[in-house]
């Protein structure tokens, strides 16, 4: 029997390529070693999402007195880290059975095993070899090993901690380092972040940056780039100043996960190389997601995904790249689609910046957390949205209204045109839309 | 309240028109009535009066530009109008139609509105996704993404000659772009390239009325049996006769051509065949008879050819006939004939002899059922009591559609014509009388 695919790897890239392939008739066989969903749902997006959901509660609960909330005493509150790990693992489990019943119900198989291509139509597997017509590698990556902390962990080790640090080193760069030092900082820990370099997340808008740097200050959450720092004696000395340190967590840049392969893929930076429908340098395979190094974003890694299946089919993706909404699950969150303003600069482009800030929206007041800003950067002659930034509560959730006007290449005019409710948060669009032409 | 004026159907069928002049000016106050656009439509040109007093907010397109019927023309601000007074006065917009025929065609809807939006309004709302009613148009917004819309206007592309390689069809700016490049013809705000010795072909885009013939002649050709006659007439009678009347008509300046005496004998013949002065209703099998007689008068003018009518014309005396012909000549040639010169003909002539040719085979003006052409008149031998003579011939032609009128009828109906031709004074016999 031979497979028209194989594919290694379940996260967001594997098992949506899989559901997709079912679904349009392919016979279809997925193999991945440890976890179905991958990084994302076992210890990276999701479960990530539900600490720091559970540590933003706590700052909320700490705030209820001013909100009117008698009886809670804010000293009293502790973090209960079993439970936040407890509540994870059933968000996680009731994920996964969710795709394994797609997978089942669009005849989808599934073996939990170490895979090796053996040849281009060749997977092994549970000791058995799987003819196919076609293999999509999807394994993801991992945070690069680094040499100065020695018993450091990273993210897949993190759930499994008894006890949380009580000053962890968060060290390496990027919107998870951000994300981890706050939930630390919310739960009452002193977290400090070593950066590999800065910025610390380099994809997205200096306006963002600038604003989580500050917040972080607000915070007193230290950033210390790693060039002016001394490790010494389970502490870093940075001009001066000692900042002790009980565990650290390995959030560094990420490097390809390969599988075991008999054969030779042509690679880039450590990355498997891919043309823009996703076709390695061998006839017939496929690579999808952190694996081929272009976008470490499960949403990316999905819709790449959907575009290998096309592939296969004979459909080629659009020339041109897709615009995709870039989420840091901050406190608060940060979102941004399309171009930054460097972005637009290198491109030599005319263009304007709308800014409008959350101080004046009446919902941010209502839910007391009005910090932050809308950024709408636009080409000055037909008013084309090029990019959209935002730093608010709920912006993971607003930025898709940008990523719908993008796609349908939208202006200014449209967003200030359209009637958003009152009151809303996304009324701040219709604020940062009403541009002079 | 803002009113929005859309160009009304002010022709039967009419789908567009281009405009000629502006007469008046964003910001101007107008009365209702006031001349606001000269258009060029199907065969005439018109100016089209504003049908509310108040601001003139917005115009749409610049002279040259073609307006669908249905599109937006201009918006009028009425001061003081507020509430269900404006939706009612909205409402009583003559043959106002609905909103779905709005066209990206040249100009008309968004392509238009970059300048509205700079006065701090925003851009017109969209009709996509609206049902389509049953007694809309045809035109239908073509799905574009604002940014593509927006180009297509600067770059003076017709959104509607757009492939969209979006999702659905959707028109990108990429569409546009490459558009653009594939064809540099399209460009209608620049002026056609004048044609040099070298060039081989020159390009000229269709008047209007070069469009309506052509798609006349094809829709007569395609939709009826033509089926045509000839014959030759002897009108010596005639060319003596009339050359008599206007001898005496002289001194009150008038002077009759042949063809009111050819209208007369005609208008006559029909009365006793009325199924070629009929419309055939194929779509409900029935016959509609008009017991009224507008005759067509093909006319050449620089701008080629319109066949206005001489209304009820069985009731007009020669002179009559002579005047509304020249009344309809001389407006032709001006291009001042109105729309209702031009509709409701039951029966054509056209004389393609006055300018050559002998026999012809006319196109029938459908709906019409039949065309009588007249060729050049000639002296030929004949022979006259057994020996050969000069005589007076007249060559005529007659095309027929061959669904409902055979051709026995025809030839019936041409004998009596003819007979009136060659014997003008049986046109007095019957004038007049209901036998």
């Amino acid at each position: 029997m031979t497979y028209d695919l194989i594919i290694i790897g379940s996260g967001p890239a594997g098992y949506v390529a899989a559901i997709r392939a079912g679904q349009t008739g392919l016979k279809t066989l997925i193999i991945d070693k440890k976890y179905v969903g991958g990084m994302c749902l076992n210890w990276g997006c999701i479960p990530t999402k539900t600490y720091l959901e559970s540590a933003k509660m706590m700052k909320k609960v700490r705030s209820a007195p001013e909100f009117g909330i008698a009886g809670i005493d804010p000293e009293a509150l502790s973090f209960d880290w079993p439970q936040a790990v407890k509540r994870t693992d059933a968000v996680v489990a009731k994920l996964t059975r969710g795709i394994e019943f797609l997978w089942k119900k669009n005849g989808v198989e599934f073996i939990k095993a170490e895979a090796r291509i053996l040849s281009p139509t060749q997977v092994q597997a549970d000791k058995r070899v799987f003819e196919t017509k076609n293999i999509l590698i999807a394994t993801g990556s991992r945070p690069a090993p680094q040499n100065l902390f020695k018993d450091s962990i990273d993210l897949e080790d993190f759930s499994s901690l008894k006890e949380l640090p009580k000053a962890p080193l968060l060290y390496g760069q990027g919107g998870n380092l951000v994300e981890l030092a706050q939930f630390f900082s919310l739960i009452g820990s002193k977290p400090v972040i070593l950066a590999n370099r800065l910025p610390l997340m380099p994809y997205l808008d200096e306006a963002l940056e600038t604003f989580i740097q500050k917040k972080l200050k607000k915070d007193k959450i230290p950033v210390l780039p790693e060039a002016e720092s001394e490790i010494k004696d389970g502490m870093i000395i940075h001009k001066g100043k000692e900042y002790p340190f009980d565990k650290v967590l390995n959030v560094s840049s990420r490097k390809a996960v390969l599988p075991a392969m008999d054969i030779e893929l042509e690679l880039e930076n450590g990355f498997i190389k891919t043309d823009r429908s996703h076709k390695s340098s061998v006839q017939g395979i496929y690579a999808a997601g952190d694996v081929s190094g272009r976008a470490f974003l499960a949403h990316v890694s999905s819709a790449q995904a959907m575009e290998v299946i096309e592939a296969i089919q004979g459909i080629e993706p659009p020339a041109e790249e897709r615009q995709y909404p870039i989420n840091v699950y901050t406190d608060p969150e940060l979102a941004q689609i399309g171009l930054t303003e460097s972005q637009i600069k290198a491109k030599g482009l005319d263009y304007k910046v709308s800014q409008y800030p959350l101080t004046a929206n009446g919902k941010a007041l209502a839910e007391g957390s009005s910090e932050g800003f809308i950024r709408v950067l636009y080409e000055t002659k037909y008013h084309e949205v090029l990019g959209v930034q935002i730093a608010s509560e709920h912006a993971t959730d607003l930025i898709s209204e940008a990523g719908i006007l993008m796609e349908l290449e939208g202006t200014t005019y449209d967003l200030a045109r359209t009637i958003h409710a009152h009151p809303t948060i996304s009324e701040i669009y219709m604020d940062a839309g009403q541009v002079e032409s | 309240m803002r009113y929005i004026f859309k160009f009304p159907d002010i022709g039967e069928g009419l789908e567009e028109g281009k405009i000629i002049e502006w007469y008046v000016k964003k910001g101007q106050s107008i009365e209702s009535g006031d001349a606001l656009v000269k258009m060029e439509t199907d065969k005439v040109v018109t100016d089209i009066p504003s049908p509310k007093s108040g601001i003139l907010a917005v115009l749409y397109g610049g002279v040259g530009d073609t307006v669908k019927v249905g599109s937006a023309l201009v918006e009028i601000d009425i001061p003081g109008v507020e509430g269900e007074a404006a939706v009612a006065q909205a409402k009583d917009q003559p043959e106002a139609p609905s909103q779905e025929t709005v066209d990206e065609k040249d100009f008309a809807g968004v392509v238009g509105t970059m300048e509205i939006a700079g006065d701090g309004a925003y851009l017109p709302s969209g009709d996509e996704g609206r049902p389509a009613k049953a007694d809309a148009p045809k035109t239908r917004k073509a799905l574009a993404t604002p940014v593509a819309r927006a180009m297509a206007k600067d770059y003076g592309i017709d959104i509607n000659e757009v492939t969209g390689t979006g999702p659905a069809g959707r028109i990108m700016k990429k569409d546009i772009e490459g558009h653009s490049k594939g064809s540099a013809s399209v460009n209608i705000h620049v002026p056609m390239p004048k044609a040099s010795s070298a060039e081989r072909t020159r390009i000229e885009p269709l008047t209007q009325i070069r469009k309506t013939i052509a798609k006349n002649m094809l829709r007569s050709k395609q939709s009826t049996a033509h089926m045509s006659i000839m014959d030759e007439v002897e009108v010596s009678a005639l060319v003596e006769g009339r050359a008599r009347l206007n001898e005496a008509l002289a001194e009150k300046g008038i002077r009759l051509s042949y063809l009111p005496f050819i209208i007369k004998a005609i208008t006559l013949a029909l009365k006793d065949h009325p199924i070629l002065n009929a419309e055939l209703d194929m779509e409900n099998e029935r016959i509609i008879y008009k017991n009224y007689y507008n005759i067509g008068i093909a006319m050449d003018t620089p701008e080629g050819l319109v066949v206005p009518i001489i209304k009820d014309a069985d009731t007009k005396s020669l002179i009559e006939l002579a005047d509304a012909i020249k009344d309809l000549m001389e407006r032709s040639q001006e291009r001042k004939l109105t729309l209702d010169d031009l509709r409701d003909g039951t029966f054509s002539i056209t004389s393609y002899g006055s300018i050559g040719g002998y026999f012809g085979v006319p196109v029938i003006a459908y709906p019409q059922v039949a065309i009588f052409g007249i060729g050049r008149l000639t002296e030929k031998p004949i022979v006259k009591n057994h020996e050969i003579a000069i005589g007076q011939i007249l060559p005529i032609s007659m095309s027929v559609d061959h669904r409902i009128v055979d051709g026995a009828e025809v030839s019936r109906f041409l004998n009596q014509v003819l007979a009136y031709l060659k014997e003008p004074l049986l046109l007095l016999a019957y004038e007049g009388g209901t036998q």
